[in-house]
């Protein structure tokens, strides 16, 4: 097994310049789609299909009473406890072996199951082709040690990528040189993803940035719950009818009345 | 058929009967193929996930249309409980699991398989519901889809074992009780054991329809 990777969003070098953007699907050949300006610079609105990778634009007031643009590089956090690869029922999603969560479009059935699953609302479905899209963290360029398409375009250095332990290290480094309400996210929950970012802000100020993400309970019941009960509970049954007719018997029609069909007294 | 054979069933019950029943097997088998990822070679057989995903969402509208005429068929027989004497033989677990002296004399249907008709028709709703939503999540919440497949999968739990129950009752558990749901017609001796007061209901009402005999037969033979 290759060694982990990360890929270390620093928000604090954030130009939206959205090289990242363009690079992504330049390299992943994904059309554009006719948007509709909505009041911001932000371009699509949202993650599509055809967009795995999106500078959210925002405005934020700031406790002086000045106005701040925040930029974020949306897209999939590659998390080692992912939901979208637990709820697949073709293991279309799967860990690749620098723990980025990639797929086999041949195999996605268009269940739509990993969108409701997964907690950063990552992947998005393709109506013609009936199947789901999303950020395979360039996986075809990091089995050639390329980096991802995305960091190989940032100018500013926002993007890196690299051994897991050595960003991690990196981000907090960066985190506190910041100072303020700088803070790194990703590392601390669904067991560590594999696209961390260094906050400048506090988690909650980001909009569609969830503050607390986690596989959803209702995912953990079906499927480590339910899923293993349905096996177990039929098993007991069968075992149960077993034991019920070598113990108890079979309920059958008494001796005197058995003359078959009724008829032959 | 041989004479003195007693008619349990009309064939209209018989086919309702199993087309719920094979299309409710159909979609535990799709459905496992998706949720066992060991089980995926049921998608192969058809040509694919995709093909079972299918199947799986078109055998679901072919249940639900299933599952309306069942419950309008069944549900005054076997939907209502009467009781006390229901629940004396809910008491002496149906006789079915220890000895017991004086079992309350069972009609048409036996509290448990009233159980099981009420499991059917509940669950079997439940699941039309959360499948559909499931199948069409765009329309929906995702807190409430994401609910739904909590339901899906704990009807699949509940359905799928109760099936084996059902299974083992009409083959070897209550021998003679099969051919209810295959000819329509049942041996007398297996009526008495397990439904005599039906089989007194019947006789009283002139209902009772013996093979080979005229209509309105009060005679007991045999």
């Amino acid at each position: 097994m290759k060694k982990e990777l990360v890929k270390l969003i620093d928000l604090s070098r954030c130009t939206a310049c959205r090289g990242c953007q363009v690079a992504c699907k330049q390299w992943n050949e994904l059309p554009a789609k006719r948007t509709k300006n909505f009041g911001s610079y932000q371009n699509p609105p949202d993650l599509q299909w055809n967009t795995w990778t999106l500078i959210r634009f925002q405005e934020h007031e700031k406790k002086n009473g000045k106005v701040d643009w925040l930029f974020r590089k949306d897209g999939c956090m590659h998390c080692t406890d992912a939901a979208c690869i637990k709820v697949c029922p073709t293991g279309a999603l799967y860990h690749t072996e620098f723990g980025s969560v990639s797929m086999h479009a041949d195999k996605c059935i268009g269940c739509k199951a990993c969108i409701t699953a997964c907690p950063f609302s990552v992947p998005k479905y393709n109506a013609e082709t009936n199947k789901i899209a999303k950020c395979d963290l360039c996986y075809t360029r990091l089995q050639v040690n390329q980096p991802p398409a995305c960091v190989q375009s940032c100018p500013t250095g926002a993007l890196q990528i690299g051994a897991k332990d050595a960003m991690i290290k990196k981000a907090y480094a960066r985190a506190e040189q910041l100072g303020g309400d700088a803070n790194v996210y990703g590392d601390k929950f669904v067991d560590g993803t594999h696209v961390i970012y260094i906050l400048p802000e506090k988690v909650n100020v980001y909009e569609h940035l969830p503050v607390d993400p986690k596989v959803p309970l209702e995912i953990i019941i079906w499927k480590d719950v339910l899923k293993p009960a349905g096996l177990l509970a039929a098993g007991a049954v069968v075992a149960g009818c077993f034991l019920h007719y070598i113990t108890h018997g079979p309920k059958t029609p008494d001796d005197e009345t058995t003359c078959e069909g009724g008829n032959k007294s | 058929m041989k004479k003195g054979m007693i008619k349990a069933t009309g064939p209209f019950e018989r086919v309702v009967h199993w087309c719920v029943a094979l299309s409710c097997l159909l979609l535990c088998f799709t459905g496992m193929g998706m949720m066992y990822h060991s089980l995926n070679g049921l998608g192969t057989m058809v040509g694919g996930m995709g093909n079972l995903k299918m199947i799986h969402n078109f055998g679901g509208i072919f249940f639900a249309i299933s599952l309306v005429f069942t419950i309008g068929m069944w549900w005054k027989e076997a939907g209502l409980f009467s009781f006390p004497e229901d629940w004396q033989w809910i008491i002496a677990g149906g006789g079915y699991l220890w000895h017991v002296e004086n079992m309350p004399e069972v009609g048409k249907y036996n509290p448990g398989q009233k159980m099981f008709f009420l499991v059917v028709a509940l669950f079997g709703a439940i699941m039309v519901a959360s499948g559909l939503i499931i199948w069409f999540p765009f329309s929906f919440a995702v807190s409430l889809v994401r609910m739904m497949y909590v339901l899906h999968a704990l009807g699949f739990v509940i359905i799928f074992a109760f099936f084996f129950v059902h299974l083992y009752l009409v083959t070897i558990g209550a021998p003679g009780s099969a051919p209810a749901m295959f000819t329509g017609w049942v041996t007398k001796a297996w009526v008495k054991k397990q439904h005599p007061k039906w089989l007194k209901e019947m006789e009283e009402d002139g209902t009772l329809v013996v093979y080979g005999e005229e209509k309105h037969s009060k005679k007991g033979r045999c």
